[in-house]
């Protein structure tokens, strides 16, 4: 009872201590449980959505599936559904482009209706519509909309808004982040067709091995086959989820490890400081037991309760400011925090570990005999260093010579401050570094590759005489980028090709960003992509246009380096040779085109493009803006937290220093003395971590991203300045306190 | 005989809440340069706060306290770390040495506040302990270490060295090896060393005696012919 009274009492005296343990703990934890959180929530969230939708296993192509194709499919799946899936126009402004579902049953991939009506697949008269796409021209449950198709014509009703998941990811080949307003997807009955419909795609759901699947339909004639990895959306969001992960792999374990180390050494030294107190209770006959007992609550109460608060507010607040950045570039029915039973066991590990050293640093105590612990420890006896025997010792500064040896005879409390900076540096360096390489990444892009000011998406109807007029309108030139499948050495990917003539507007370069030139009659690959395919110069590849059939077979004549999007380059010409036709999808320009033609369908400028790599990136950034946050927060307490724990410890030595005659300056220049060379160590062992933490996210960026991590100067300097600023500022709220030192005091009792 | 310290109706009050606590009360004195002053009193009597005071670690609340002519109570904080650095030895009884620094290293140490080239192997010698010099404070026994400490505050050469119950902390036998040594420092150098204790036996072996009781002087008493400290019956 009196002992609940004194501990109380203690946490009111060291107030900041405690307030510091219970911040690192709850910071930790935030930190940690927070990110995840952010993780965890898209796993959980788009895996429910994959599981609601009963999104399909796989997509089969064919011209036409017919019943008895249909039964013989049906022997080795679980489920299956049509589909006729057509490329329309919207009949409004700038003709955007919908891609329609004409669905049989709607049991798989089903439409996930937000408002209206659920998918009817009897209703030969309604639509269901892309949510993100009626927001973006303002559609309403009731509105008509018309599309045309194949020379065809058909008006609908809207009858539901929704989302897919086959769309959580939309975009075009020609951009990098969706345009709500110029795509969209609709599902619609099979009924709604205007005559005898055939399917050209079979929805299936299967429980056996990819593998054997494929073995199973190689008996039956299909022209292409898509697995739910490879789907355009869903592998784009694993990409984006694995890039998190990454990211969340790395820096909560950092903020987890520095937090625990830090904690854990301040827990030891509030123990050790108690000492003598803790021979007092045992003189005075209280048992070991109650002894330990009641120092187990010191660290038992704060670390609970901050590792309770992060608990509860990291998964709440960090999650929320990614995922409005996550909304703009995907499409999910909900956005929620996941929570994984893991987050509890660290957050009962961080407490157990507390208590535990606690425990183990105050039974160390108790098993010293009462009388020896009511006088202060002894300290570590230390020989002397081979440095301290030479004549350079002797010419050093009392100061130097003074925290030479004070950190030789702490050497823990060294340590720690050493690797909590470094710790916060990492974090730092590699924030800052993929913020480096972005920009990177960006300049690489829109100054060495693109000089064109205007990228005009041609419709897919478009009348050649326009075009032409267009051409020369803007002194253009014609480009062709389509989606690929690529096959080489058992791998298979979808990329990008980009067919365009010899120009002024596009440069082509290498990994050092020095311009090249691709020759024509060469098939260029980009270097990450040859890097994951294995491949050389002079080695053969497989290809074929996405929705087309003809495979043909390149050998790779060049090597170039493309940062934001990965695949081939050719020339027109070259793509002609090899069996396939150039069809422009854009005319690049240097000028400005303002005419609204129907053969263009929307006109991207640099300045847009240069947005919507920014959009893209918000994410990135957003964590790169919590990383150095948390870090900063993180360095101040550690370092607080180690300032405070050496001066008290040192208090008695600085009250004699001062006592003897020593200025407050000269002893607030040992403590910053201190303070600076730990942080300089702390520092340039950080670095290097940093660099590492960043290439190992930056690997994980996504396929279509090629980084090369850098690290500018500017960087080290801006972290340098944040460190030393952190370090310098805790030293400053030392100095008033060996101001106001009570000397008197101080010197009394050997306390 | 110059007079180097004088007390001149000094009071001291602590305020704790409402309560205030008259630590000095009109206390009078003065002390000659190199005399061996002993104060004597009962715990609680207000000893440590004349040595904390005349040492620069307090402030009177009233009263003057004249060293070498200059009036200590009016000196600021910079004033004051100057006057300690200079004029004051302190002797703490736990030593205070700093547990970093070898001997000889704690010793030269006050290079660094005074303008006294230091030869802290000569200083060492004379305590005794030149064969110690490279051994830290942890590795030297009680005595070693107060020996150590008399070391530090003679090597500046202080105008007076304070001593706060230097022996309170060792055995009878090296007590006196201590005492005698602040003794010779006091005949032999000339320098006025104030020692506070309890032990009244040590009166004898000083030239003045000031005896405090509840903050008050209750005695002044001058030996004309102090005894040797290694001659008194402890």
């Amino acid at each position: 009872m009196s002992l609940s009274k004194k501990m109380l009492r203690d946490i009111k005296i060291n107030k900041t201590q405690f307030i510091a343990i219970f911040l690192m703990a709850f910071l930790g934890i935030f930190a940690y449980t927070g990110i995840y959180a952010e993780y965890y929530g898209l796993v959980q969230t788009s895996d429910g959505f994959y599981t609601d939708t009963n999104m399909a296993d796989a997509w089969i192509y064919n011209t036409d599936f017919d019943n008895a194709s249909l039964d013989k499919i049906n022997g080795f799946t679980t489920q299956s559904d049509r589909q006729e899936v057509i490329q329309s126009q919207a009949d409004m402004e700038s003709k955007p482009d919908i891609t329609l579902h004409f669905i049989e049953k709607g049991t798989i991939s089903k439409f996930y209706a937000t408002e209206g009506e659920d998918f009817n697949p009897n209703d030969d008269s309604g639509v269901w519509l892309d949510t993100r796409f009626a927001e973006a021209r303002d559609l309403k449950i009731g509105d008509k909309i018309t599309f045309e198709f194949d020379n065809r014509t058909i008006t609908k009703e809207i009858r539901g808004l929704g989302y897919s998941p086959e769309y959580i990811y939309e975009v075009s080949p020609s951009s990098l982040t969706p345009d709500f307003n110029e795509m969209g997807f609709a599902y619609l009955s099979a009924k709604a067709y205007p005559e005898d419909l055939k399917y050209n795609t079979l929805l299936v759901k299967y429980d056996m091995s990819d593998k054997d699947f494929e073995a199973k339909l190689s008996s039956i004639d299909y022209l292409s086959l898509t697995k739910k990895e490879d789907q355009l959306s869903v592998s784009k969001f694993s990409d984006e989820m694995a890039q998190h992960k990454m990211i969340g792999d790395v820096f909560p374990i950092v903020f987890i490890l520095v937090t625990f180390l830090t904690l854990l050494t301040t827990m030891n030294r509030i123990v050790a400081h108690q000492r003598t107190q803790i021979g007092i209770l045992k003189a005075v006959g209280f048992k070991d037991s109650s002894i330990i007992l009641h120092y187990l609550s010191y660290s038992f109460w704060p670390v609970l309760a901050g590792a309770i608060l992060g608990l509860i507010t990291g998964p709440m607040i960090i999650p929320q400011m990614f995922y409005p950045s996550m909304k703009t570039n995907y499409s999910m029915p909900s956005w929620n925090p996941g929570f994984d039973v893991s987050f509890i066991y660290i957050a009962g590990l961080m407490v157990v570990l507390s208590v535990l050293v606690t425990y183990l640093s105050c039974r160390r105590i108790s098993k010293e005999n009462p009388a020896n612990t009511l006088r202060p420890k002894a300290p570590n006896v230390s020989s002397k260093a081979i440095i301290e025997k030479s004549r350079f010792w002797n010419r050093l500064s009392f100061n130097m010579r003074w925290n030479w040896r004070d950190a030789r005879m702490n050497k823990f409390r060294a340590l720690m401050a050493i690797v909590g900076v470094m710790g916060c540096v990492a974090l730092l360096i590699a924030a800052f570094g993929m913020n480096d390489s972005m920009a990177e990444l960006k300049s690489w892009e829109y100054d060495d590759i693109v000089h064109y000011e205007s990228k005009l998406l041609l419709s897919s109807q478009a009348n050649p005489m326009e075009l032409y007029y267009v051409l020369n309108e803007t002194n253009g030139s014609f480009i062709m980028q389509q989606s690929i499948e690529i096959k080489a050495n058992d791998v298979e990917d979808t990329v990008t090709l980009l067919a365009s003539n010899n120009t002024d507007l596009i440069s082509y370069t290498d990994s050092n960003r020095n311009p090249i030139d691709i020759d024509e009659g060469d098939v260029s690959i980009s270097t990450k992509l040859a890097d994951k395919f294995n491949l050389a110069i002079g080695d053969e590849i497989r290809w074929h246009i996405v929705g087309e059939d003809d495979w043909v077979t390149s050998k790779i004549g060049q090597i170039h380096a493309e940062p934001i999007s990965q695949g081939l380059i050719m020339s027109p010409d070259t793509l002609k040779d090899q069996g396939l036709n150039f069809t422009p999808t854009n005319i690049i320009t240097d000028e400005k085109f303002g005419e609204n033609l129907d053969s263009i369908k929307s006109v991207t400028t640099i300045d847009k493009m240069k947005e919507s790599w920014d959009q893209m990136t918000t994410s990135v950034m957003m964590m790169v803006y919590v990383v150095t946050f948390v870090a900063g927060a993180l360095a101040i307490l550690v370092l607080y937290n180690l300032g405070i724990l050496s001066f008290t410890e040192m208090e008695r030595e600085i009250a004699t220093l001062k006592v003897l005659g020593f200025k407050t300056n000269t002893l607030r220049k040992l403590l910053l003395t201190q303070n600076i060379i730990f942080t300089s160590i702390g520092f340039i062992l950080g670095i290097p971590l940093g660099f590492y933490f960043m290439t190992l996210m930056m690997n994980a960026a996504g396929d279509s991203l090629y980084y090369i991590p850098t690290l500018t100067l500017g960087n080290i300097a801006l972290s340098a300045v944040i460190t030393f600023a952190i370090a310098i500022g805790v030293n400053l709220m030392f100095s008033d306190k060996i101001k106001d030192l009570n000397m008197v005091e101080a010197l009394k009792d050997v306390e | 005989m110059s007079t180097i310290i004088e007390f001149k109706n000094v009071d001291k009050e602590y305020k704790s809440g409402e309560h205030i606590l008259k630590a000095m009360d009109n206390v009078n004195f003065t002390i000659d340069k190199g005399e061996f002053v002993v104060i004597l009193g009962p715990s609680g009597a207000g000893k440590s706060t004349l040595l904390n005071l005349l040492g620069g670690l307090d402030s009177v609340t009233s009263g003057q306290i004249i060293v070498n002519g200059n009036h200590v109570e009016s000196f600021n904080d910079n004033q004051l770390t100057e006057y300690r650095a200079k004029n004051v030895g302190f002797i703490f009884q736990f030593y205070n040495l700093i547990p970093n620094l070898t001997a000889i290293e704690n010793v030269e140490l006050m290079k660094d506040i005074v303008d006294v080239d230091i030869d802290g192997l000569s200083v060492l010698d004379s305590v005794g302990l030149g064969n110690h010099a490279d051994q830290f404070p942890a590795q030297l026994s009680g005595g070693e270490q107060q020996r150590v400490s008399i070391a530090r505050a003679v090597a500046k050469q202080p105008t007076m060295l304070l001593c706060d119950e230097p022996t309170g902390a060792l055995d009878s036998k090296t007590g006196v090896l201590i005492l005698n040594l602040l003794q010779d420092m006091s005949n032999n150098r000339n320098t006025t060393v104030i020692i506070v204790t309890h032990n009244a036996i040590l009166a004898e072996a000083a030239d003045k005696v000031i005896r405090i009781k509840n903050g008050q002087i209750e005695s002044i008493a001058v030996n004309e012919n102090p005894m040797k400290v290694t001659d008194l019956d402890w």
